[in-house]
């Protein structure tokens, strides 16, 4: 299976490591992600603006640029994905022709067809299946509590996103226990992260995401995994300041797990670009 | 020709308003066959019905038209009208020009010309038309009652103390439904159980009322006033003529499961009761958790019970009855407490819903009736009670109101300082909403007695520790605030009983969006269902509470006793026709009926119409492939030419 991948600015940068072990565990499972050739920046937070078409512009040209190649585009940050998809709801809105026109007008790729934005996470779940995943597993994480923290933005607003229940998606803790995990029930796992607010109320953010990772310890998480580089970053950052690191909780990307448990070599992990190293913690569970 | 009279109702301005009917009237004048057209302000009242009367008779008509409002409200009114006047009253029409034209059109001109065209046809309709006389049908003067609850109780009662049998029938082992779980009632707070038991009582020992508990309905066939119902009974492993309900057995039994009845909070055996004033008074034994039944080694009920009652070979039965008549009571569920996941709903022990509270706060509850929370037992000392749980949201729950929460919560909340007098009661609502006797002031008295409302939404609910935390918010202060609370009671939604929702389904009665069964009319005919001889009693038609259900109850069983008081039963007459000529007995006809009303006769290969069954909705004429079925005047003719006249 060949698919279209978009990956991002932040799978460049900080997050290198949700996008190489993206890629390495897609061939692993046997699809190849072929990257959008000179693809530019979603526009990071989707405008809502209704008056600010430009801001529309980034993500359209996007698609635009996609649907020349194909009618499915992959995505594996959640904001990418969230971005992408309410960008292309915006514009396939009926009654929307006349800003689509104008939307259009600054674009320079013409659209071709309508392009379905997907998550990597659809894929693994519905292209490729639990069943076929679970085949390839050669490390079972066996008695791992694994929390799967989904924050906001790959479910809300459920209208467009739709693709998991908003208030409980399970398609990661489905993923967790494909590989042999255990996934823990939390009641924040779709709760705030504190998001951007880490630039400028850094104390707030710092409350936030302690009271998701206080929950998921609370239920017995040994780990957190997540979809967004974001999140990702606030729940580490305010573990490293918040307190000592006997009691701290790895933050990994699920691709991370995906690849712990498909028996991809440490070096294709990624881990020494979390800030909490997971590794004393995984060996300690005979996982490395 | 057929000499067809037009009336043009205005209805007030309702039809006049938009159809311009001077101008109408002149038109229908020029339709064929019309050779008289009246218009008249209110064609439904007296005068108006005179004035048809008088110009039947004047103009010698032979078939008439009634341009005005849906057939549904007045048809039978102007038939019976034709009627008295000398005319069959399957020569009158309705040409509805009100809800299908001068509600929903704008425009006058476009209005009036739809008007004309929609005359136009029902004329034409009319002149196809033939007499037809109303069908009489036998009737079976028996009542099935299905569900045994406070409305199956009761309309069996009613229909039984007038004299008629009935067929009570019940899934549970015992009856009684779900106001035997209750502890005390709002507003006058008088327990539950003392004011049911007489009920359950009276109609276990009914002469008249035949109780088939443990059973379930399977199928209705045949038609109003003759149906047949098959019934299964499930094995229930004790014989119910011997057991004496002594009770030593559930001593005994080495077994223990979660009791539903107790919403789970307790355990019971695998051969049990649901509760001690149980009627019938026997045990059964749940054969799933059985272990004599699941092939272990046991055997322990057999040996102990004095009577000799236990049967473990017993096998489910089906028992087939004849009645004239059906109650639909077949209840409510609460909404499914793990569908609340962002409250904590079914991962929280003490997160419960509205039924588990009651079953707390009953002196045969878990806790004797002493208030205590589920995971540790200890007495709460904060309780948030949470309004509008799954009620009005029409994005993750249902969009209506369940109406009873309020009054329930407040009787909660309340029971609650009564039992813990250092507690603390805090209940989150949207709007409290007490429209019923005595109710508003039943709140008051809850607020007076230190129950703290607390205006606004929960969002989330969530455990900490041994404390569950409420995220809600005040609007009344404009704060976002958090609960520490040790136990938290949800109002769930009231949901209809999903083995009634699949029974009506079976029995093609129709529901409404949420699975509630929808009455004939909203207003005027709120116990009958639109197939003729169902009626509804109860939750399952939608929520409300014990008053209104047994004023319902007894409303469904006036009705059935109405129906039982007429000697004999009338059908429509417009019912479908099979032309043997040119019927091959494919059988498509018999594959498309909904009221199993047509069947092919294997000896002559012919389909044959059973009259009293059918409904005349059409559908067996549409898909004969040779033609050979019409429905009486509803001809295929008639119909194209219905048609063809449309200007």
């Amino acid at each position: 299976m060949r698919l279209l991948y978009y990956p991002g600015c932040t799978l460049y940068s900080k997050a290198k490591n949700l996008d190489l072990c993206g890629r390495r565990t897609a061939e692993r499972l046997g699809v190849t992600l072929d990257e959008l050739p000179s693809w530019n920046c979603c526009g990071a937070i989707f405008n809502t603006g209704s008056d600010d078409l430009a801001g529309q512009v980034g993500p359209v040209r996007v698609l635009a640029k996609a649907s020349q190649l194909g009618d499915k585009l992959v995505t594996l940050c959640a904001a990418c994905y969230n971005v992408l998809k309410r960008a292309r709801a915006r514009l396939n809105a009926p009654g929307n022709e006349l800003e689509r026109q104008r939307i259009m007008e600054f674009v320079d790729e013409k659209m071709e067809r309508d392009v379905k934005v997907v998550h990597y996470l659809e894929v693994l779940k519905q292209d490729i299946g639990w069943e076929a995943i679970r085949s390839r597993v050669v490390k079972p994480l066996q008695g791992l509590n694994v929390a799967s923290y989904y924050g906001c933005l790959m479910v809300r607003p459920r209208e467009v996103l739709s693709f998991d229940d908003p208030e409980n998606p399970m398609v990661m803790d489905e993923l967790v226990a494909t590989l042999g995990g255990e996934p823990v029930r939390f009641e924040f796992k779709t709760e705030c992260c504190g998001g951007y607010l880490v630039v400028n109320r850094r104390e707030v953010a710092q409350d936030c995401s302690m009271r998701v990772v206080d929950n998921a310890r609370n239920w017995g998480a040994e780990l957190i995994v997540t979809t967004c580089p974001l999140c990702q970053y606030n729940l580490e950052i305010a573990q490293k300041r918040g307190r000592a690191e006997a009691q701290n909780v790895p933050v990994l990307y699920f691709t991370q797990l995906l690849g712990l448990a498909l028996g991809l070599p440490q070096e294709e992990l990624g881990f020494e670009d979390n800030k909490l190293d997971p590794v004393g913690f995984l060996k300690e569970k005979g996982l490395l | 020709m057929k000499r067809v009279g037009v009336f043009i109702c205005h209805c007030g301005i309702n039809i006049a308003g938009v159809v311009k009917v001077p101008e109408l009237k002149e038109r229908v004048k020029n339709i064929d066959g019309v050779v008289s057209c009246v218009d008249y302000v209110y064609c439904c009242s007296d005068p108006g019905q005179k004035l048809i009367q008088d110009t039947i008779k004047a103009e010698q008509l032979e078939g008439v038209v009634v341009a005005c409002c849906s057939p549904s409200l007045h048809e039978a009114t102007f038939r019976k009208a034709c009627e008295e006047a000398g005319l069959n009253r399957y020569l009158c029409e309705i040409a509805n020009i009100r809800e299908q034209c001068s509600w929903v059109t704008a425009d006058r001109d476009a209005a009036t010309s739809k008007a004309e065209g929609i005359i136009a046809t029902i004329v034409e309709k009319v002149r196809h038309n033939q007499p037809l006389e109303r069908v009489r049908v036998p009737m079976v003067k028996r009542c099935l009652v299905v569900g045994a609850g406070i409305a199956g109780i009761q309309a069996a009662l009613d229909v039984a103390n007038a004299g008629y049998e009935v067929v009570l029938v019940e899934k549970e082992p015992s009856i009684g439904g779900h106001m035997a779980q209750l502890s005390e009632t709002f507003p006058t707070l008088d327990c539950s159980q003392c004011i049911l038991t007489p009920r359950t009582v009276e109609a276990g020992r009914h002469p008249k009322i035949k109780l088939l508990t443990y059973s379930e309905v399977v199928d209705i066939t045949g038609f109003v006033g003759n149906f047949r119902v098959k019934i299964r009974q499930k094995p229930r492993y004790v014989d119910i003529e011997k057991c004496t309900g002594c009770g030593i057995c559930l001593e005994k039994c080495p077994v223990r499961v979660d009791a539903v009845f107790d919403r789970n909070l307790t355990r019971r055996r695998a051969i049990y009761r649901l509760f001690p004033q149980a009627v019938p008074n026997k045990v059964v034994i749940d054969a799933d958790s059985c272990r004599q039944l699941q092939g272990k080694k046991c055997g322990v009920c057999a040996k102990v019970c004095p009577a000799d009652a236990i049967r473990y070979d017993d096998q489910e039965r089906f028992i087939e009855e004849e009645v004239g008549a059906i109650v639909l009571a077949t209840g409510y569920e609460l909404f499914d407490l793990s569908r609340l996941g962002y409250y904590g709903g079914g991962a929280v022990p003490d997160v419960i819903d509205g039924l588990a509270f009651e079953r707390i706060l009953s002196a045969s509850g878990p806790f004797g009736g002493e208030v205590r929370r589920p995971s540790d037992g200890k007495v709460p000392k904060r309780v948030v009670f949470v309004q509008c749980a799954g009620s009005r949201d029409s994005t993750q729950g249902v969009p209506y109101c369940s109406k009873i929460c309020c009054m329930y919560t407040a009787k909660h909340a309340l029971l609650y300082k009564h039992r813990v007098h250092d507690g603390e009661a805090i209940v989150c609502y949207i709007d409290v909403r007490t429209p019923g006797k005595g109710f508003e002031e039943f709140y008051r008295r809850a607020t007076d007695e230190g129950v703290k409302y607390l205006r606004g939404k929960v969002s989330k609910i969530f455990r900490q520790g041994d404390k569950v935390v409420v995220w809600a918010a005040d609007t009344l202060a404009g704060k976002k605030i958090e609960i520490e609370a040790d136990m938290v009671v949800l109002a769930t939604a009231v949901v209809p009983n999903p083995a009634g929702v699949a029974l009506a389904r079976k029995l093609k009665v129709a529901l409404d969006s949420n699975g509630f069964q929808t009455e004939a009319h909203p207003k005027l005919k709120p116990v009958e269902t639109l197939t003729a001889g169902f009626f509804l009693a109860g939750c399952g038609q939608g929520p409300k509470d014990i008053p209104e259900t047994v004023a319902q109850a007894s409303a469904a069983a006036a009705k059935v006793l109405s129906m039982f008081g007429t000697t004999e039963l009338f059908h429509e007459p417009v019912v479908a026709e099979v032309d043997e000529e040119v019927c091959v007995g494919c059988g498509n006809c018999q594959r498309t009926c909904a009221y199993e009303a047509v069947k092919v006769d294997p000896q002559r290969g012919k389909a044959v119409v059973q009259t009293a069954m059918c409904e005349g909705c059409g559908a067996c004429a549409v898909s004969c492939p040779s033609g050979a079925i019409n429905l009486k005047n509803w001809t295929k003719e008639a119909l194209g030419r219905m048609v063809d006249v449309w200007r």
